[in-house]
């Protein structure tokens, strides 16, 4: 058990390390010079010259990326090329948000997905199966954004119910923070959840036809006993490699629902520095978001091993 | 007379399309141990599930099915009923131990739950130590442990054994199992089927075992029903059944599975009403290509030396042929790498085989026996063309195996064909039969193709109009046909066969083993038959290998070792694989 974690968090760490390099050289090969973009265009080519040795530009790529990764490391991730602020501090800031926001959406698209999917494999045949079915199909083809602004327009714009957009800090004022995260999150994990709930649902259709389903019924457990305490768990194993593929997927919705919230997430300060074209500012989000896509991934490898005793095995 | 421990009147099962169950009864006495046997679709497996009330959503069930102190009919009770009564007062056991257990869950958990879901324990501690004293009984080594497994960990026997454990858990009045001991390995079949009739024995309890194989029945049960296209045909003791039997379906039915008995050219009796299978040379096809392949020369039969493996012996070229032999395999090894248990420590080695050297002479009929794992198929592969040895030499019909390139091995390719056992997955289900058939030849023109298809389905037995249907609208046998004809086109020199016919039923085995003796005969093939079963090998070959732990332990004519086993665990397979006769003499008694 302990070895199949070290693999994995080896397997980890790896993934990093490849994932910071091309993040790093994809930035170095865009066209456009962070010294110039500091400098403006009026600036002439000895001034840019001046300033890229000032940020150490003229030096090896390998150099640079060794100096950048092994400062991101220690939380330094360098001085914005517009503001000359340091970077971290807003990372910070705003990942904090995100990983709210993204958590937040998880949760309500399995609250969803779970007793919806359940619900539409064991009503199959029925006619309410089929209503079920039709209002998932539905929740998969609308993309977050419009459900984003639905939304708004209903419960912030038509019943003034909750805020329309913009961002709470817990530590000021929980139920602000609260009503503040309640739009967002549903417009994020609506799609996911409608999504998840397809997958939900075949693989309680799939657990439902395995034979130790039919042994547990041989057992005098009823249909409904038979699928809480053997059926759920093992339906969960393709569930969550779907769940872990999806991570990717929402936090790319989270970039977008950000700015339709004006929630100071990372993703909106993304856009903004793409937008500046502050180079070292982007390359550092960029890291950030690979490795919280990573680590998302790595946790939902380690549920596997817990739920799944045939992983465990060492050998 | 006491109350019957089961009792089915009129029991229908239907579909929405057809009934599949046309009203069958039968009674079983406390205590007694019945045998239902049947060939695939005959509906056997229909009748257990409905017993159970586990049918599938989609079948309905009309009749009556009482058990002895449960005051109502099992078709029409309620789910709740039913859930008390299954498990406690009837349990099942199933055939596919490899999926009948939630893989997430320890067995002794799973044994555990009956127990505590019939409140037949008072806690679940109890119920904990119960589950081992159940796996005990069915003696799986070190049972404590044992409970603490996942199903995973343990072999197939051993699952089924769990399950079996499982099904005694709450002493039942009537255990149902459905071919409990298909799927496993002949040896452990016995000890298996031992269990189950020793411990239906202890407790009083009824028995329902439902199986193809007559002699699964012959060894466990009392009585006997033989069901055919959703009725019972005919119903009686063991052993009159076998040795008397009265219905027409019945006779057919033992004489096929009875591989020592044959007509005066050595082929199977088979259903009267199946049309033997001629093999027409028709008018151009065959002859010509008969002309262009060069015929092999045929050395006159030869008998092997019988010979076994001792322990720490010196290794043995088994049948050895003097002069040249089609195939001859000197020190061929296999091993496998499989990652060692920690991080870094050195990849662990599986022997598939070792140290393994015989010869096949031209025209002969090899047999090669063994269980799962004793690296048969590993053999057969290898022989092939499609793995390669580790170390050691394989030259078939003088082509050296080993670093060719498939280049080098086309003509290898065209003399070298073979059958494999699942008739279902190993055709393409979307090509047409005549380009299944066809796909071997290269370098020939389309209309030689098709006589060529045409000829090769004739010599299989079937009609010319099947080219353009596809696989699944044929039946297992008629896919296997398929299948030979394809292996057979080439005009190969060697047939090799993994086991062929195991997935078929008895009727239809036995008309396809002699459609493969007719064709080896005619083609003069030389044979190399991969298989689990004996009795098939018997019939079908001149010699026979045993390979266990991938090695030859004994080798000669099919009559001398079966007859004079050399190797203890000859003997062992041996009796483990009684012959129809035994069987008759046996339950007679």
């Amino acid at each position: 058990m302990v070895l199949v974690i070290l693999r994995r968090i080896g397997i980890f760490a790896t993934t990093g390390i490849v994932a910071s390099i091309v993040t790093f050289l994809l930035l170095a090969i865009l066209p456009g010079n962070a010294a110039r973009i500091a400098l403006g265009v009026q600036a002439t080519e000895a001034d840019v010259a001046a300033q890229a040795t000032a940020i150490g530009l003229d030096r090896p790529a390998v150099v640079r990326y060794l100096d950048w990764i092994g400062h991101v490391l220690v939380g330094d991730f360098g001085t914005s090329a517009v503001s000359r602020q340091p970077i971290g501090p807003d990372i910070a800031d705003a990942l904090g948000i995100t990983v709210i926001l993204v958590l937040a959406s998880v949760v309500l698209a399995l609250l969803f997905a779970i007793p919806f999917g359940i619900l539409t494999a064991i009503r199959q045949r029925g006619p309410d199966g089929a209503i079920f079915s039709s209002i998932s199909q539905i929740g998969v083809a609308v993309p977050g954004f419009l459900a984003g602004l639905l939304l708004v327009t209903v419960f912030a714009v038509t019943l003034r119910w909750l805020p329309a957009g913009g961002w709470v800090d817990p530590a000021d004022d929980f139920s602000g923070f609260i009503e503040h995260l309640i739009l967002p999150a549903i417009a994020l994990g609506s799609v996911q959840g409608a999504v998840l709930s397809r997958y939900v649902r075949s693989a309680v259709l799939d657990v439902m036809r395995d034979d130790f389903m039919r042994t547990a019924r041989a057992k005098g457990l009823g249909t409904a006993r038979a699928l809480f305490r053997h059926g759920l768990r093992n339906a969960a194993v393709p569930v969550m490699t779907v769940l872990g593929l999806q991570i990717a997927t929402l936090l790319i919705g989270a970039v977008v629902i950000e700015r339709v919230f004006s929630i100071p997430g990372l993703g909106s300060l993304l856009l903004d520095k793409v937008a500046l074209r502050d180079l070292p500012a982007v390359q550092g989000i960029v890291l950030v978001l690979v490795v919280f896509v990573l680590v998302l991934n790595f946790l939902v490898d380690l549920a596997f091993t817990v739920i799944d005793p045939r992983l465990r095995s060492e050998s | 007379m006491t109350a019957p421990a089961l009792s089915v009147t009129d029991l229908r099962v239907s579909s929405p399309f057809t009934e599949l169950l046309h009203g069958i009864s039968f009674d079983i006495a406390a205590g007694e141990r019945v045998g239902l046997i049947g060939e695939s679709g005959s509906g056997k497996s229909l009748a257990a599930t409905s017993v159970m009330g586990l049918l599938p959503d989609t079948l309905t069930a009309t009749g009556s099915v009482r058990l002895g102190g449960v005051d109502a009919n099992l078709l029409t009770a309620g789910e709740r009923r039913l859930n008390q009564v299954r498990g406690n007062t009837m349990a099942m056991v199933f055939q596919e131990p490899m999926t009948a257990l939630n893989p997430l869950m320890r067995v002794g958990a799973q044994i555990a739950e009956i127990m505590t879901v019939h409140r037949t324990q008072p806690s679940r501690r109890q119920a904990q130590d119960r589950a081992a004293l159940l796996l005990a009984q069915v003696k799986l080594p070190d049972p404590a442990q044992a409970a603490l497994a996942f199903p995973h960990q343990l072999s197939g026997g051993q699952r089924q054994r769990v399950l079996l454990a499982m099904a005694m858990a709450n002493d039942p009045q009537l255990l149902l199992c459905d071919e409990p001991t298909t799927a496993l390995d002949v040896t452990v079949q016995a000890e298996v089927l031992g269990l189950i009739g020793g411990l239906v024995a202890d407790r009083g309890s009824s028995l329902l075992l439902i199986t193809h194989d007559i002699a699964v029945v012959a060894q466990v049960c009392q009585r006997v029903l033989v069901m055919h296209r959703g009725t019972i045909v005919e119903e009686g003791l063991v052993g009159q059944v076998l040795a008397a039997p009265q219905h027409p379906y019945t006779k057919n039915l033992i004489a096929a599975a009875d591989l020592s008995a044959v007509d005066d050219r050595g082929r199977l009796r088979t259903p009267t009403s199946a049309p033997r299978t001629r093999i027409a040379p028709s008018r151009t096809g065959p002859s010509r290509i008969e002309a262009d392949a060069a015929p092999p020369v045929i050395q006159p039969p030869r008998r092997a030396a019988h010979q076994r493996l001792e322990p720490g012996g010196p290794p043995i070229i088994f049948n050895e042929v003097v002069g040249e032999p089609a195939i001859s395999v000197r020190n061929l090894s296999r091993q496998y790498r499989r990652n060692g248990g920690r991080l870094l420590a050195p990849k662990q080695i599986v022997h598939g085989l070792r140290d393994l050297s015989f010869d096949v002479a031209e025209g002969q009929r090899l047999g090669i026996v063994g269980e799962s794992g004793s690296g048969k198929s590993t053999l057969m592969r290898i022989l092939c063309a499609l793995d390669q040895p580790s170390s050691g030499t394989v030259d078939v019909l003088g082509q050296p195996l080993g670093g060719t390139s498939e280049r080098q091995l086309r003509e290898f390719r065209r003399q070298v064909q073979m059958v494999f056992q699942d008739p279902m997955g190993s055709l393409d289900p979307r090509m047409k039969v005549r380009d299944i058939v066809a796909e071997p030849l290269q370098h020939v023109g389309r209309a030689e193709i098709l006589a060529r298809v045409q000829a090769q389905l004739a010599a299989v037995g079937l009609d010319a109009d099947v080219m353009d249907r596809h696989p699944h609208q044929f039946s297992g046998g008629q896919r296997q046909r398929i299948s030979i004809a394809r292996a057979l086109i080439t005009r190969p020199r060697v047939l090799v066969a993994d086991e062929a016919v195991s997935a078929l039923d008895v009727s239809v085995r036995a008309q396809v083993l002699n459609l493969l003796a007719e064709l080896v005969d005619q083609y003069r093939l030389t044979l190399v038959f991969v298989s689990h079963d004996l009795g098939v090998v018997r019939h079908l070959c001149d010699t026979v290998a045993v390979i266990s732990d991938g090695r030859i332990v004994e080798c000669g004519p099919t009559g001398d070792v079966y007859d004079r086993p050399l190797h203890p665990y000859t003997r062992k397979l041996i009796s483990a694989t009684p012959s129809m006769p035994d069987l008759v003499r046996r339950s007679a008694t």
